[in-house]
């Protein structure tokens, strides 16, 4: 977090705390709804969210507006919201993924654990929450640096060097992170959704 | 030695990588002609794709919030007397 305060530094005078409520509340709270569908635990998210900022008000320095750098804030407070919440329900979970990257391939580089078919509609497969929780157990099973690149990346649009400001890592290595996580993640559902519905259908 | 084109795990590695930024249009071309010959890595890097396509963010603008969706005045009210109790523990003024 301090590394969003710290890269944004101030344009906008309009950093009184006292109209943050009004003029953001709202927006920052429909973003949260959207993405948590839970109200009271969004609410308690831009909560949070102006908290740190409050906390971080010094040090921005307005290189963006108020709204996206509180918009920032509430991304990462809804990317460690969602892995702790899944986190929780996988603690006990038998299902678990052993390979690392080069369980993946043979010493010469070819593919040990052959890429499946995944027989699907992709454009009703959103519509089906058992699959979001799927991949957000999938996630929460990833370690925590690559699960928060990933969701920073996939799910808040982050760019390279925004995740390399988050996570304080080089370009390369978060080059690195999000293949690991792409490569962990793409067996998961595999596994844990792909061919469980497959055995289901047969 | 080999070249890279030539191995699923490095070309797999660049696949990933040519989602997160731009690659050289020789790494490109090589990877191309290595997904003509090669169907795993053809199908790593259609799901990869597909993984992308699954996060929720990608269907979620600022448009398609729902303006109907607001704090309700209670919640207001709380926060901003969290927001007060919080700045006189932290002395900054409100």
């Amino acid at each position: 977090m301090s590394q969003i305060t710290e890269e944004i530094s101030v344009a906008d005078p309009d950093l009184d705390p006292e109209t943050w409520v009004d003029r953001y509340g709202d927006y920052l709270y429909r973003f949260a709804v959207a993405r948590i569908k839970d109200q009271a635990v969004a609410e308690d998210l831009v909560q949070e969210t102006f908290l740190a900022a409050l906390r971080g008000r010094k040090s921005f320095k307005g290189r963006s507006s108020v709204k996206t750098w509180l918009s920032a804030i509430l991304k990462h407070k809804i990317v460690d919201y969602l892995r702790k919440k899944y986190r929780e329900q996988v603690t006990n979970d038998t299902d678990t993924i052993t390979e690392t990257v080069n369980g993946f391939f043979h010493k010469n580089g070819s593919w040990k654990i052959r890429p499946g078919k995944w027989n699907m509609d992709p454009s009703k497969i959103y519509e089906q929450r058992e699959f979001m929780d799927t991949l957000f157990k999938c996630l929460a099973k990833l370690p925590d640096r690559q699960s928060k690149a990933f969701m920073l990346k996939e799910m808040e649009g982050y760019s390279t060097k925004e995740i390399c400001n988050a996570l304080e890592v080089s370009p390369t290595n978060s080059w690195v992170m999000l293949y690991r996580a792409r490569m962990f993640l793409r067996r998961c559902l595999e596994l844990f959704w792909f061919n469980k519905t497959k055995e289901e259908n047969s | 030695m080999s070249h890279w084109m030539f191995n699923c795990k490095k070309v797999s590695r660049r696949v990933s990588e040519s989602m997160d930024r731009n690659l050289p249009l020789y790494q490109r071309m090589l990877i191309w002609m290595h997904l003509l010959m090669c169907k795993y890595c053809t199908r790593f890097r259609r799901q990869v794709m597909m993984l992308r396509e699954f996060c929720p963010s990608h269907r979620l603008d600022e448009n398609s919030l729902d303006p109907d969706v607001t704090l309700s005045p209670d919640a207001c009210e709380r926060i901003r007397q969290t927001l007060r109790s919080s700045s006189a523990i932290t002395d900054l003024p409100v």
